[in-house]
């Protein structure tokens, strides 16, 4: 290759034509350095108080929650609350902690009970005693109005740390048209296990014979309990522990109580439907296989009412779960929240937690979103009974929230026992191994577990 | 001459069966991403027929509308690539001049550096994120541009891309700009960048496309609506209760654009930039 | 040694001035990316190291120390032997067939062949896309009762299968995805290399009657061996450290069966906060891969020649 010799002038010349790129870019790295840093929590300029809620509502509710915002703000012209969306599980809890620790936290965020205990050792949220007897005070009588499931819920170590929001409870989803088809009334859902089971092998159909079913009658949520579904499978078999008589835990939490008969019993009865009907070849994505009416019963939650509402074509109730062998059960849950002490505006942000308590707003947030009215007065609000008439699922909902029952609070390792418990419910079903066995391996990790906890 | 006749069919048919399979591996590689945008315009009933369709009988955008109106998108896009230039145009500086040093600058202890420089490329990004949180938060940077640019204007893979580029690069060119009196500096700047034109294409190709895909890193530093990247608002459609399948496809189409567009744009320089680079050491 | 002239004393002299100089630049040059590094590397790995010897949960002021006890849990959990075999698992299954398709691809592109380019922007588009977005579409693919992949089976009689929910499927699907997404990158690579062989070669070889087979064996390969070796090395590094996708796609089920070494890592940091054991984990990670590519450079480079 030959090289002129460089001048000076030619020098500049090429930079010119040829690092135009070089130069544009460093320009846009000067003015990213130059420009302030977003996102700062800054009070709006008409004086008014902004407080950051953070939830995570799946999409089809988020007209709900602008709609009950917009209230509250009409009721409130001096705050104004901005709702962000945190995608909900693993990642909730590690955005809250991440957000603590970098003072960015909001001032009210969804809580679940297993993620308190982090959030309290980091000294990062109020208890509510502190509003309850404040200045802006709830009165008692509104406190034991709420039901007491979700009280227990909503504590840490007996202490007060949130206040619920809404209420959930499980149902079973039952598409109509099928239970027809396979010549069942749907007014008639399974009231105990055996019809459960029964029910559930006569809407599995093999429709072209190919020896694999098309057609599925139950599903019965097994995950993979490494994910973030794992904590959703076990709250789905929660219900069918409580209706064997079980418990989670005992009463003092020294103990995990998983490795019960009753637990195996419930177990037991996952594993046969689940071999029975040939879950392991079906799909996970039961909300799918609903939709396309190739699934006829499933558990469900009332925040999914307005999603199958939007589906004109399908012709679907909800039922309460069925007996078990104890009792009629279900598993009662909910949101909470919780008041960070990075907030700047406490007081106004308790206004807001306070204000979702109200009757009115309850019933007006349960016919919005689907999601259940969190205390017992609700129901005396004529306006949201006349509605209750006319929408049967969410009726089925509120009327198993009177024997819905709260799995006992864990305190300590709530995450790692749970994550126990979902690897022996995947094992048992699609690992095709013995429920008791793997049942008491979990149970003796999780109670090794408690026994390191240096009761403070 | 029947035996090269034959062998003449032979070729052709050859390259007939190979032309078959090279297609249907294409076919193959592209028939997810051809499934994504197809099922993004359909509707639910639609998606959730057997055996699928691959043509819409009713195309609709309705995914589209959904998923914006659930997510400010727009903010999104232009943090992702506000971020993801502002990342590419740092590193293309940073890494021109330590490449440089390494390539040509003699000084004791360079080789040592560069390997431990090397070093560091094998180290998973999980081992430091940790810790570079914290920096973060020490620097009070966290939910912030900066967090997302500044751990990014450095790099290991860029340095090394450009100092394997700056070696090909003959010696007597630099020789002469030195007589002609220019300065280390003045040689990087004159002679070795305007040469490595596809190499800094290379380079800034590969760091936009880790910059607007990264999800990890964003994920744990952004927290507001406001600082959120495209991926991190795709995550939205990917929440628990959610298997939308039509909107997280909408979604999914609107955060693979922008990247595709980068890349038929600047697949010239790209597959040059590898080819010139040479990797050998 | 050589007793030193005047003359290469005064060389030796002017090399000095220049080294100085050169220092002066050095630093400079590389002071933009050192002070990054220092920030986002090095003491990132030096902290991580130090935290992998204590235990700390992120919230707490103060970092227990415990010494080896990190490690020593780690290594007796049989948790930690199956996901390392669920890594291994996933790099042999994903390696060699990413560089087989890669090389192949290549090769043919490297031909006679219509619509060159076209073909080249096919293969290289999954490489582009975001592993969020990959791993959602694929989600789609793989999906039983309406997936695409069960479809393509199905017009050739193939049985459906689960594939996110079977532990040994589950696996294959990874790979197949985990090779769909980047074996486009490898192809440029090898693409590279190929043009990079002198078409001399092949000219000599034909003159001698050598085939085609024996001219890609020959030729080819031998040649082609520096970039297949960074191939390699690059290829294992990289399937040791899958994340992404596992994260999108399987979430390391069913029954744990994709949990790779970053996904365990990554649930020990940041769903129980175990700071000091993912440290650990994550060291032992950067271990194995460091000794793995030691290996490699000592037993494969021998057979690697430069042209």
């Amino acid at each position: 290759m030959n090289i002129p010799p460089l001048s000076a002038h030619t020098c500049s010349l090429r930079i010119a034509r040829n690092l135009h790129l070089l130069l544009i870019t460093t320009l846009i790295t000067g003015m990213s350095i130059l420009l302030p840093a977003c996102g700062g929590k800054e009070e709006d300029r008409s004086g008014k108080v902004e407080i950051t809620f953070w939830h995570s509502l799946v999409s089809s509710t988020v007209p709900a929650l602008q709609d009950l915002i917009k209230k509250f703000e009409e009721e409130h012209p001096g705050i104004t609350v901005k709702a962000q969306y945190v995608p909900t599980g693993d990642a909730l809890i590690q955005k809250l902690v991440t957000a603590v620790h970098s003072n960015t936290a909001p001032d009210v965020s969804w809580i679940h009970a297993n993620f308190m205990q982090d959030l309290i050792e980091a000294d990062a949220i109020y208890t509510m005693e502190e509003f309850i007897r404040g200045p802006d005070s709830l009165p008692q009588a509104d406190l034991q109005d709420i039901y007491p499931a979700l009280m227990e819920q909503a504590k840490w170590r007996g202490v007060l740390y949130s206040m619920p929001m809404e209420a959930t409870a499980l149902g079973l989803l039952c598409n109509r048209e099928l239970f027809r088809n396979a010549g069942l009334d749907p007014d008639q859902p399974p009231r105990d296990w055996n019809e459960l089971r029964a029910m559930a092998r006569k809407l599995t159909l093999d429709k072209n014979g190919d020896g694999k079913f098309e057609q599925m009658g139950l599903f019965i949520p097994i995950f993979p309990y490494s994910g973030p579904y794992g904590d959703w499978m076990v709250w789905q078999w929660y219900p069918f522990l409580f209706q064997a008589g079980g418990n989670v835990i005992t009463l003092d939490q020294s103990r995990v109580l998983f490795d019960s008969p009753e637990a195996i019993t419930a177990l037991t009865l996952w594993k046969e439907i689940y071999n029975d009907l040939n879950l392991s070849s079906f799909t996970i994505d039961y909300e799918v296989a609903f939709a396309s009416k190739t699934l006829a019963m499933a558990i469900d939650g009332p925040w999914n009412i307005p999603r199958w509402r939007k589906m004109k074509n399908l012709d679907w109730t909800v039922a309460p779960l069925p007996a078990g062998p104890a009792r009629n059960a279900t598993v009662a849950g909910g949101e909470y929240l919780s008041i960070f002490k990075q907030s700047r505006h406490p007081k106004e942000t308790w206004m807001f937690v306070k204000w979702m308590l109200r009757p009115d707003v309850q019933a007006f947030w349960s016919m919005r979103s689907g999601y259940l009215p969190v205390r017992h007065a609700v129901r005396s609000v004529k306006e949201y009974n006349d509605y209750l008439e006319t929408d049967p699922p969410l009726r089925a909902y509120v009327e198993s929230m009177e024997f819905a029952v709260a799995p006992r609070p864990i305190d300590y390792h709530s995450l790692r026992i749970s994550r126990h418990l979902a690897e022996a419910l995947e094992q048992a079903t699609l690992g095709r191994k013995d429920p008791a066995t793997v049942l008491r391996r979990a149970a003796a990790e999780s109670n090794r577990l408690l026994e390191s906890v240096v009761r403070k | 001459m029947p035996a090269a006749k034959k062998r003449t069919v032979l070729t052709l048919s050859g390259s007939v069966l190979l032309h078959v399979v090279v297609y249907g591996l294409a076919l193959a590689t592209i028939a997810p991403f051809l499934w994504m945008v197809l099922t993004s315009v359909k509707d639910l009933p639609e998606i959730l027929t057997y055996p699928p369709r691959w043509i819409p009988e009713r195309a609709t955008l309705d995914n589209f509308v959904n998923a914006f109106e659930a997510a400010p998108f727009g903010r999104y896009y232009f943090n992702s690539l506000f971020v993801a230039f502002s990342v590419t145009a740092g590193q293309l500086i940073t890494c021109s001049m330590a490449a440089y040093a390494f390539a040509r600058l003699q000084f004791r202890g360079r080789d040592v550096l560069f390997y431990l420089f090397l070093g560091t490329m094998m180290i998973p990004g999980q081992v430091t994120m940790i810790p570079s949180f914290m920096v973060l938060h020490w620097l009070g940077w966290v939910d912030s541009y900066y967090a997302l640019i500044v751990p990014g204007l450095a790099s290991a893979f860029g340095t090394f891309l450009l100092r394997q580029f700056f070696l090909t690069i003959p010696r007597d060119l630099e020789d002469a700009a030195s007589l002609d009196g220019c300065s280390r500096f003045g040689v990087l700047w004159r002679i070795i960048l305007p040469l490595s034109r596809p190499a800094l294409a290379t380079l800034a190709i590969f760091t936009f496309m880790g910059v607007f895909n990264d999800f990890l890193w964003a994920l744990i530093v952004v927290s507001s609506d406001e600082m959120k990247t495209v991926q991190l608002g795709l995550a939205i459609f990917r929440d628990r209760y959610q298997t939308d399948w039509g909107q997280l496809m909408a979604a999914s189409v609107t955060a693979t654009l922008p990247i595709i567009i980068v890349f038929f744009a600047a697949q010239k320089y790209f597959i040059r930039g590898i080819t010139l680079s040479g990797m050998k050491d | 040694m050589v007793k030193a002239t005047p003359h290469a004393d005064q060389h030796q002299q002017s090399r000095r001035a220049r080294e100085r100089k050169d220092i002066i630049a050095g630093v400079l040059f590389l002071s933009p990316t050192l002070l990054v590094f220092s920030l986002f590397v090095v003491f990132p790995v030096v902290f991580s190291f130090f935290l992998s010897f204590h235990k700390w949960n992120m919230f707490s002021a103060e970092q227990a120390f415990v010494g080896f006890d990190n490690y020593a849990a780690i290594l007796v959990n049989p948790e930690f032997w199956s996901v390392l075999s669920n890594t291994a698992l996933y790099t042999l299954g994903t390696v060699p067939l990413n560089m087989v398709i890669a090389l192949a691809a290549a090769y043919v592109l490297n031909k006679k062949i219509i619509g060159r380019r076209i073909l080249r922007t096919a293969f290289f588009l999954p490489v582009v896309m975001s592993p969020v977005a990959a791993a959602v579409i694929w989600r789609w693919v793989y999906e039983p009762n309406f997936g695409l992949l069960n479809y393509g089976l199905s017009v050739f009689g193939i049985p459906s299968v689960n594939w996110l929910n079977d532990p040994t499927a589950a696996m294959f699907a990874l790979i197949l995805m985990g090779v769909w997404k980047s074996f486009g990158v490898n192809l440029v690579l090898f693409s590279a290399g190929l043009q990079g062989i002198p078409e001399q070669y092949y000219e000599a070889a034909q003159i001698d009657g050598a085939g085609k087979v024996r001219q890609f064996w020959n030729i080819t390969l031998p040649l082609l061996s520096p970039t297949t070796f960074f191939i390699l090395v690059m290829s294992i590094i990289s399937s040791f450290q899958v994340f992404d996708t596992v994260y999108v796609l399987t979430s390391g089920g069913p029954l744990g069966s994709t949990k790779v070494l970053v996904f365990y890592l990554y649930e020990n940091a940041f769903k129980y906060f175990e700071m000091g054991y993912a440290s650990a984990v994550a060291y032992l990670l950067f271990a194995i891969v460091f000794v793995l590519t030691l290996v490699q450079v000592k037993y494969l480079r021998g057979s690697v020649h430069y042209g």
